[in-house]
């Protein structure tokens, strides 16, 4: 049950008990999306599934994430869609969509604040979106920006968006804000590259000092457009400290296919997760599971996703474990890097059409 | 027609061979000229050092020996009541670098004035032959010079609108969706259009007869088969059907020595282990009764217990495999569709398989070849025989 789960501080259980919680909650999961997705039901018989032969959460069936894009999958009667999730692609790409219900936005909402709070305290913190107003608009569907936005909001309050609708910083509002909170704790959230672009070189370009030391820097969506500008996570750290004093940095591993389960960035540095999901390190060679310190494609499970068949899912990025329950931060689990998307391959063949492949 | 040549980069001829083709005179069918002209550029690629890296380069530069030009040639017996066209404009795929080479090839031979757009992607192999036909053409056969123009330009309409506008064949490899972007561009009354689209194949294999055979070398025949192309040929076969009473041994075998090789030759990227596990899963997903066979990830097999014409829908390259177990060869019936195109056999009497073909009429399988050889360069492809297919013929009373 997952209020077993709320009972617990995220990051208290070791390899062993993590395990034997996390396998009873996924191997329930696992029965109840094949009683429901008819989908998911073939998909079990086909990998030749058969729960008696499960005894690691590893034993998990992982179902590939790209299945998301291709079918619409829920566990759940059309009607009991309480909202509808789709990933950000970039234009002509082809997006997830993810069915949520009531119980499991819940899921998302509860996990999200149990794992946060770990990080700044219970209290609701004011938050800066380093975003515009625009992106959370259209509540019929969520993009991956605006689902995180909406998510942070339950962990927060006096959220103020800092962009305009044309990207550029909106100065009064980003002052207004800060008269109120100069010098306190709060939440500065936004994706990596925007935050870069719009937050740091505007601010740096307007010559406004700004107090923010005691604020949390949030970040998602990856390094690799900073990457390829040869700005690396230390730099970024080190001019936003320079620029206004920001020392709490929190940048985060996540999905629309598993919201909620984040994996969040300690003191040290490192990507946790937290009890309620979990990451396994496959080997591209034959999919067998990877030690500590090898890299490999990231399968991530999740005891949230009831309403569609997400709870153990084969990523297409590329990631690494770099220890288990060891961290120095005192946080118990594994933590992990993320080295990014896997590369498409360049193959021979006819055909020029392959981008076409699973149209 | 004035051409504009703004963004044509030109590897072979220049704009002005390109204006002057369409008063040039088509050459008859098998002219001493383009004859001559291929096999000195068999010759001229042969002495080039850097071809010797490239085994496509090589087996394309053995296939236009003299001899084996001349041996073509014999075979085509009423060549001389046929003549080229006249211009043939060739669009090469991006994929297959020495293809351009083999598609002017027929183009020659047929006596057509040839105009070939390569693709942006630059290969080794397209420099080294087009190195070769520029020396021959700047030398002893600057006869040919008139017939010969090869080009690269981006996607443009207007540029493939201009060349479409001068050709009376037009030639587009590449697949569906290159197909349908060049045949937005109109071509004139009398042109016609020789297409290549996107296909697929399968293999048959009699077990009985398989475990007579040699594993490691039915293995290696296989693999230049599949694995040699990425398994993304229009030949490579998707499915392998199995048919006799030694099913199990043979698959036990054949799969075996298979993943030895590939374990040893074959470089699998991270992403082809997704694509191919999530292509089962989609089949799986469908219809729940197949079964995932594999060892790891280099061999993947979809074990399916029926044939249906959308199996193919579900297909994936880089060693990703459905198999079947066919009591009767009648069974291979609902998967011979428009797409199918090359049926590789190892212990099955080619004609029992057209035979099928003939009898029910199906509207696929254009080659039936022993297993090992799909790959085998051929002037029949896609069921056109390319010479004649790029050619006019003249009739005088009798053929």
């Amino acid at each position: 049950m997952i209020d077993d789960f709320y009972r617990l501080d995220p990051y208290s259980l070791a390899a062993a008990e993590k395990n034997e919680l996390l396998l009873a909650e996924l191997t329930e999961l696992t029965g109840l999306h094949a009683q429901r997705c008819g989908y998911y039901y073939n998909f079990l018989k086909s990998v030749g599934y058969d729960k008696t032969n499960v005894n690691s959460v590893e034993d998990i069936p992982f179902f590939p994430v790209r299945m998301f894009k291709e079918y619409e999958l829920m566990s759940i009667d059309r009607k009991d869609v309480f909202k509808t999730m789709v990933s950000s692609g970039t234009t002509g790409q082809s997006v997830s969509k993810i069915f949520v219900d009531k119980e499991t936005a819940m899921m998302q909402q509860k996990t999200m604040i149990k794992i946060l709070s770990n990080y700044w305290g219970s209290k609701r913190l004011p938050m800066l979106v380093i975003d515009t107003p625009d992106v959370i608009k259209d509540r019929a569907k969520f993009s991956a920006r605006g689902a995180a936005i909406i998510g942070l909001n339950i962990v927060s309050r006096d959220t103020v968006y800092a962009l305009n609708d044309d990207m550029s910083l909106n100065m009064d509002k980003l002052r207004d804000f800060m008269e109120k909170y100069s010098g306190q704790r709060f939440i500065i959230f936004g994706f990596t590259f925007m935050v870069w672009q719009h937050f740091y070189h505007e601010l740096k370009k307007s010559d406004t000092k700004l107090d923010m030391s005691e604020a949390f820097l949030m970040t998602g969506g990856g390094w690799k457009t900073l990457e390829a500008q040869a700005i690396s996570r230390e730099e970024f750290k080190n001019r936003f400290t320079e620029l206004c004093g920001i020392r709490h940095f929190l940048d985060h591993y996540g999905m629309v296919e598993q919201t909620g389960c984040i994996y969040a960035e300690c003191e040290c540095g490192h990507l946790h997760a937290s009890i309620y999901s979990d990451v396994i390190i496959r080997s591209y060679k034959d999919f067998s599971p990877c030690g500590i310190g090898e890299k490999g494609i990231i399968q991530v499970v999740s005891v949230l996703p009831h309403s569609y068949p997400g709870h153990s899912l084969l990523t297409e990025d590329e990631g690494i474990i770099l220890g288990q329950d060891d961290c120095p931060c005192g946080r118990k689990g594994k933590y992990i890097q993320i080295l990014g998307r896997i590369k498409s391959a360049e193959i021979r063949g006819c055909s020029d059409t392959y981008a076409d492949k699973f149209k | 027609m004035q051409i504009n040549s703004n963004n044509m980069d030109f590897l072979v001829g220049d704009c002005g061979t390109i204006e002057k083709m369409q008063e040039t005179p088509a050459l008859r069918m098998f002219s001493d000229k383009a004859v001559g002209f291929l096999a000195a550029l068999s010759t001229a690629i042969i002495r080039d050092k850097r071809s010797h890296e490239y085994a496509d380069i090589t087996s394309y530069a053995y296939w236009i020996r003299k001899a084996s030009l001349e041996n073509v040639k014999q075979k085509h017996t009423d060549k001389n009541e046929r003549i080229g066209r006249g211009v043939a404009f060739h669009i090469a795929p991006s994929n297959v670098p020495v293809n351009f080479a083999v598609s002017m090839t027929s183009s020659l031979l047929a006596g057509n004035c040839t105009l070939i757009r390569v693709s942006d992607k630059k290969f080794p192999q397209v420099d080294i032959i087009c190195d070769a036909i520029n020396e021959l053409l700047n030398g002893e056969h600057s006869c040919m010079k008139p017939y010969l123009c090869i080009l690269r330009y981006s996607h443009s309409a207007e540029i493939t609108q201009q060349l479409s506008s001068i050709c009376d064949i037009r030639i587009i490899w590449g697949g569906d969706r290159t197909i349908s972007e060049i045949r937005k561009a109109s071509l004139p009354p009398r042109a016609i259009e020789m297409t290549f689209a996107d296909r697929h194949s399968l293999a048959i294999i009699n077990s009985d007869e398989y475990m007579n055979c040699d594993a490691d070398k039915t293995a290696k025949d296989f693999y230049t088969d599949t694995y040699y192309t990425d398994q993304n040929a229009c030949s490579s076969p998707r499915l392998v059907v199995w048919t006799g009473g030694s099913v199990n041994e043979a698959k036990q075998r054949f799969w075996s020595a298979l993943g030895k090789l590939v374990k040893e030759q074959y470089d699998m990227k991270p992403i082809q282990a997704i694509d191919k596990y999530t292509s089962f899963c989609a089949l799986g997903m469908k219809y729940g009764n197949i079964k995932l066979i594999s060892d790891d990830n280099y061999v993947m097999r979809a074990e399916v217990s029926g044939l249906s014409a959308d199996l193919m829908n579900y297909k994936n390259s880089g060693g990703y495999f459905f198999e079947y177990t066919a009591s009767d060869i009648s069974e291979i019936a609902p998967v011979l569709t428009k797409q199918c195109q090359t049926i590789s056999v190892l212990g099955i009497d080619k004609d029992d398989i057209k035979k099928l073909v003939f009898d029910n009429g199906v509207r696929g399988v254009d080659r039936i070849v022993p297993l090992g050889q799909t790959m085998g360069l051929e002037f029949i492809w896609d069921g056109y025989k390319m010479i004649e297919a790029m050619t006019r013929f003249v009739y005088t009373g009798s053929y």
